[in-house]
C-alpha cells in the first residue's frame, strides 16, 4: 500500500474537518443567517408587500434624506482626505504623526458620544444653544446636525486610505511635474491624480457606505421627527418599535442590498487593484 | 551667460550636506559633479533644480537670481536616478507634458506638439516608441525618455542626477555617448552627478570634484588628472 | 534680493512642491472647528459639576451597571471573536476550497451593512419567536432582551477585526518555522500551538483590542437585542441617550468623558501593541 505523500505543513485531515466545521458554522449561524432573515422577513407577505412599504412617503422621504445627507458629507470628506494626505505625503512637517492619530480619532470614539458632542455644542443648553434660538437657527434636530455628525464618523475614510498610499508613492512624478513647469492644479489633476484614483475611489466608497448607514451619531442629533429628520437607518427603527415588521425590514432590506454592493465593489477593487491600494496593510 | 555658483551651504537637521560649494561654469558647458556618496553632490544639482533650498550662498545664471525662483520657472530640466517618468501616461504624453502644462498663450499647437516629440524621439533614438507606457521599456529606454521629456521644454539647464546608475556597463557607454551628442546638438549648460569617475572624465567639459560638501577641485579632465590639488582627489581618481 | 542670498531660518516656508499652505491649512481647520472644538465641549461640560459632582455622576449604580455591561461584555466578546478569529483566519489562509473568496468577502459584512440592520436582524433571529430563539426555549436559554443579547451583537460586530488583522500576518509567516518545527519532530497540533500561535500573539491581541473598543462604543446593533433594562442590560451609550434626552447634558457629558477616555488608552495600547510587534520582527 502506497502511502500517500504528505507535507509536513499539511494540517491532518480530522483537523482540516474540524476547523473547517467550526469556521464555516461559525461564520453561517453569525452572520449569514441574520443577512438571510433581513429579506426572508421584507419578503415575507409578497414583493407588492415590500414595494408599498418603501415608496410610501415617510420611507421616501427617509430615502431623500439619507442621500442628502451622504451628499453633502461625502464630497466634503473627499476633499478632507486629499488635502490631509496631499500636504502629509509631499511635505515634511513636525507633528505628522500627531495629525495622522488626529484623523484616525472618530474610528475609536462611539457613535453616540459623535454626535453628543454636537449636542454639547449646538444644543438648547449647549455653548451656542441660546444665541442660535435668537436668530431661529436649527442646526439639531435638523438637517445641519445631521451632516455634521455624519461627517464626523466618516470623515477618516478617504484619508486614511490615501495617507498610506500617497507616502508609498513618493514625490518624484510631482517633483517632475515641477521641473517641467506644471502648476500646483495642474500637477494634482495630471500626475497625482491617475495614480491614486482606485484608493480615492475604495476611500469613496467606504465613506458612502458607511454615511448611508450610520445610526448611532445621527440619532443623538436627530429630532426622531418622522418622514422629516429620520434618515433611512432613523425609520427602520421607528418601523420597528411600532411592530411594523415588514415596513423596517423592507427599509433594512434597501439598506442590507446597499450593503452588498458595497461589499461587491469593494472586494472587486481589491481583487483588480491590489497594488493600486492602501500600501499599509490594513482591512 | 555663465552659471556662477557661490558658497552655497545646506544643512539636513545638524548634517551638512554642502559646505560653501562654489564654482564657475561656462553657458553651454558640460560639467561633471564627482564624488563618493555623501559628498553633497545631488544636494547641489537638486539645489539647482529648485527641488530644494540652499540655506546661504547663490546662484547665478543667465542674469538672474537662480536660488529666489521656483523649480516651475527656472525652466531647468531634470533627469532623476529612477526616472521618475509618469507611468500612467504614453512616452508621447510624457515628453509633450512640459508643452501641455504651458499657459495657453504660450502653449504650442497639438500639431507642433506632436512635430516636436517625434523629432526628440528621434533624437533619443526611440523612433516609433511613442505610444508605449513606460512598463514596456527596458531601463534604458526609459532613460532615454526621460531625456527627451526634459529637453521638450526647450530648458535653459539641463542637470542629471547619476542617470545612467541602474543600467549595465554596455547601455551606460551608449548612453553617455548619445548624451554629449545631444547636449552638442543642443547647446545646453549640463551639470551632471555621477560617482563613477571614469564616466565624468570621458564626457564632461569641466569636471568638480566633491567631498564632505566642498568642491575639492574643479577644472578641465586632463587637468584634474594631471595635477591633483588634494590627497583625497589623488586618491579618488586612483581607484 | 541681493546676489548673497541669506536666508533666515525663520522664514522657511518654502517648499518646492505647491499647495502646502493651501492643504495643510484646510486640513487643520477642518479637523480643529470639526471634530477638535466639539471634543472640547464633551471635557470641559463635566467640569460644571466639580470633581465630587463628576464623581457623583458617575458612580450612581446604575451607571456602573451600564459602565461594566459595556466593558465586560465587550472584554467577552473580544475573547470569542479571537478564538474563532484564529480559526477562520486559518482556515482562510492555509486551506484551499471552492468559494473561498465568497468566504472571504462575507468576513466584511458587520462592516458593510448599517447597523440598525444588523440590529433588528439579530433581535428577531434571537427572540423567543426567532429561528435561533425558539430553539433555545425549550432549555431555558434566553438571548434577546437579555445581557446574552448584548454578548452576541458584540461577536458579531467585532469578527471582522480579528479576522482581518491576523489574516496579512498569517499569510506572511511563510511555512519555514512550521516546517523546522515538523523536522523536529513535532506534531501538527504542537506546532501551531507553540510555534504559530506565539508568533501570532501581538497581531490577536490587537484584533482583539480592536474588537472590544467597537463592542464598548456601539449602539445601533445592540439597543435592539439588549433589554435596555436600567441596571441590568442596559448599554453604556444607551445611557448617555437617555440622559440626553432628560436634558441631564453634564451627565450624559460624564459618561461620554468616561469613554472617550477609555477610547484613549486603548488607542495608546493599540500602539504600543504595534510597536512591540514591530520590534519583534
Amino acid at each position: 500500500m502506497r502511502a500517500t505523500f504528505k507535507r509536513p505543513t499539511d494540517d491532518p485531515v480530522w483537523l482540516k474537518v474540524l476547523l473547517g466545521t467550526l469556521a464555516f458554522g461559525f461564520i453561517a449561524i453569525l452572520l449569514l443567517l441574520p443577512l438571510a432573515l433581513v429579506f426572508k422577513e421584507a419578503f415575507a407577505h409578497g414583493l407588492l408587500a415590500f414595494w408599498a412599504a418603501i415608496t410610501e412617503p415617510d420611507s421616501l422621504s427617509s430615502v431623500w434624506l439619507s442621500l442628502t445627507v451622504a451628499a453633502i458629507a461625502v464630497p466634503l470628506n473627499t476633499v478632507f482626505g486629499i488635502a490631509a494626505a496631499w500636504s502629509i505625503a509631499k511635505f515634511d512637517f513636525t507633528g505628522k504623526t500627531f495629525l495622522v492619530t488626529l484623523i484616525d480619532l472618530p474610528f475609536s470614539v462611539s457613535p453616540v458620544v459623535s454626535g453628543l458632542i454636537y449636542v454639547l455644542v449646538f444644543g438648547a443648553q449647549g455653548w451656542f444653544g441660546r444665541d442660535l434660538m435668537d436668530h431661529n437657527i436649527h442646526i439639531l434636530f435638523a438637517l445641519p446636525g445631521m451632516v455634521l455628525a455624519t461627517i464626523f464618523v466618516t470623515f477618516p475614510f478617504v484619508a486614511r486610505e490615501l495617507i498610506p498610499l500617497m507616502v508609498d508613492q513618493g514625490r518624484d512624478e510631482e517633483e517632475a511635474a515641477a521641473t517641467l513647469g506644471a502648476s500646483g492644479l495642474g500637477t494634482f489633476l495630471r500626475v497625482t491624480l491617475p495614480n491614486i484614483k482606485w484608493g480615492l475611489l475604495y476611500g469613496i466608497l467606504l465613506c458612502n457606505a458607511r454615511a448611508l448607514g450610520e445610526f448611532g451619531a445621527v440619532s443623538v442629533v436627530s429630532g426622531h421627527i418622522r418622514g422629516v429628520t429620520n434618515t433611512m437607518p432613523l425609520h427602520v427603527e421607528l418601523l420597528y418599535n411600532n411592530y411594523d415588521y415588514v415596513g423596517a425590514f423592507s427599509v433594512a432590506a434597501l439598506l442590507a442590498m446597499l450593503g452588498l454592493i458595497t461589499l461587491t465593489l469593494k472586494s472587486l477593487l481589491e481583487w483588480r487593484y491590489a497594488d493600486e491600494l492602501a500600501a499599509a496593510h490594513r482591512h | 551667460m555663465s552659471l556662477t555658483v557661490d558658497s552655497v551651504s545646506k544643512k539636513f537637521g545638524r548634517f551638512p550636506a554642502l559646505n560653501g560649494a562654489s564654482f564657475v561654469a561656462p553657458q553651454g558647458g558640460f560639467i561633471s559633479l564627482l564624488g563618493p556618496s555623501g559628498s553633497g553632490k545631488t544636494t547641489l544639482l537638486r539645489i539647482l533644480g529648485g527641488l530644494e533650498f540652499a540655506d546661504s550662498g547663490s546662484v547665478r545664471f543667465a542674469d538672474l537670481n537662480w536660488l529666489d525662483m521656483p523649480a516651475r520657472t527656472r525652466n531647468a530640466g531634470f533627469v532623476f536616478q529612477q526616472y521618475a517618468l509618469f507611468k500612467h501616461m504614453t512616452v508621447a504624453d510624457n515628453i509633450a507634458f512640459g508643452l501641455r502644462v504651458r499657459p495657453r498663450n504660450k502653449r504650442p499647437s497639438n500639431s507642433d506638439i506632436q512635430h516636436r516629440v517625434k523629432e526628440l524621439l528621434d533624437l533619443v533614438q526611440l523612433p516609433g516608441l511613442d505610444k508605449r507606457y513606460p512598463s514596456q521599456l527596458s531601463g534604458g529606454q526609459r532613460q532615454r525618455v526621460a531625456v527627451a521629456r526634459a529637453l521638450a521644454i526647450e530648458p535653459r539647464m539641463l542637470l542629471l542626477d547619476e542617470p545612467f546608475g541602474a543600467l549595465d556597463a554596455k547601455v551606460r557607454k551608449e548612453l553617455r555617448a548619445d548624451l554629449r551628442r545631444i547636449h552638442d546638438h543642443a547647446g545646453v549648460t549640463t551639470v551632471f552627478v555621477t560617482h563613477d569617475q571614469e564616466e565624468a572624465f570621458a564626457v564632461a567639459d569641466l569636471v568638480a570634484v566633491l567631498k564632505d560638501g566642498r568642491i575639492e577641485q574643479y577644472g578641465a579632465p586632463a587637468d584634474v588628472r594631471r595635477n591633483p590639488k588634494t590627497a583625497f582627489v589623488s586618491e579618488f581618481l586612483a581607484t | 534680493m541681493s546676489a548673497i542670498g541669506l536666508r533666515f531660518p525663520l522664514l522657511k516656508s518654502r517648499h518646492v512642491l505647491p499647495g502646502f499652505s493651501l492643504s495643510l491649512g484646510f486640513t487643520l481647520f477642518y479637523l480643529t472647528s470639526l471634530v477638535l472644538i466639539p471634543l472640547l465641549a464633551l471635557m470641559i461640560r463635566p467640569l460644571a459639576l466639580g470633581f465630587d459632582g463628576f464623581w457623583a455622576a458617575i458612580s450612581t449604580p446604575r451607571v456602573l451597571a451600564a459602565l461594566r455591561l459595556s466593558f465586560g461584555t465587550a472584554f467577552a466578546a473580544a475573547i470569542i471573536d479571537s478564538v474563532f478569529g484564529f480559526i477562520i483566519a486559518w482556515v482562510l489562509v492555509r486551506y484551499r476550497f471552492p468559494g473561498k473568496g465568497l468566504l472571504d468577502a462575507v468576513i466584511d459584512l458587520p462592516f458593510a451593512l448599517p447597523t440598525a440592520v444588523a440590529g433588528i436582524a439579530l433581535s428577531t433571529l434571537y427572540a423567543p419567536n426567532g429561528w435561533i430563539g425558539s430553539l433555545l426555549v425549550p432549555y431555558g436559554i434566553r438571548i434577546a432582551y437579555t445581557p446574552w443579547g448584548v454578548l452576541v451583537a458584540m461577536t458579531f460586530i467585532g469578527l471582522p477585526f480579528t479576522v482581518r488583522t491576523l489574516q496579512p500576518v498569517l499569510s506572511e509567516l511563510g511555512l519555514d518555522i512550521e516546517e523546522v518545527a515538523a523536522t523536529l519532530g513535532a506534531t501538527r497540533v504542537q506546532t501551531i500551538g507553540r510555534v504559530v500561535l506565539p508568533m501570532l500573539m501581538p497581531a490577536i491581541l490587537t484584533g482583539a483590542a480592536m474588537a472590544f473598543a467597537r463592542g464598548v462604543g456601539e449602539y445601533g446593533s445592540i439597543i435592539f437585542i439588549a433589554g435596555n433594562i436600567p441596571a441590568v442590560s442596559e448599554i453604556a451609550p444607551l445611557l448617555i441617550v437617555t440622559k440626553l434626552e432628560q436634558y441631564d447634558y453634564a451627565g450624559a457629558a460624564a459618561i461620554g468623558v468616561v469613554m472617550l477616555a477609555a477610547s484613549f488608552v486603548m488607542l495608546l495600547a493599540l500602539n504600543g501593541l504595534q510597536s512591540w510587534a514591530a520590534k519583534r520582527r
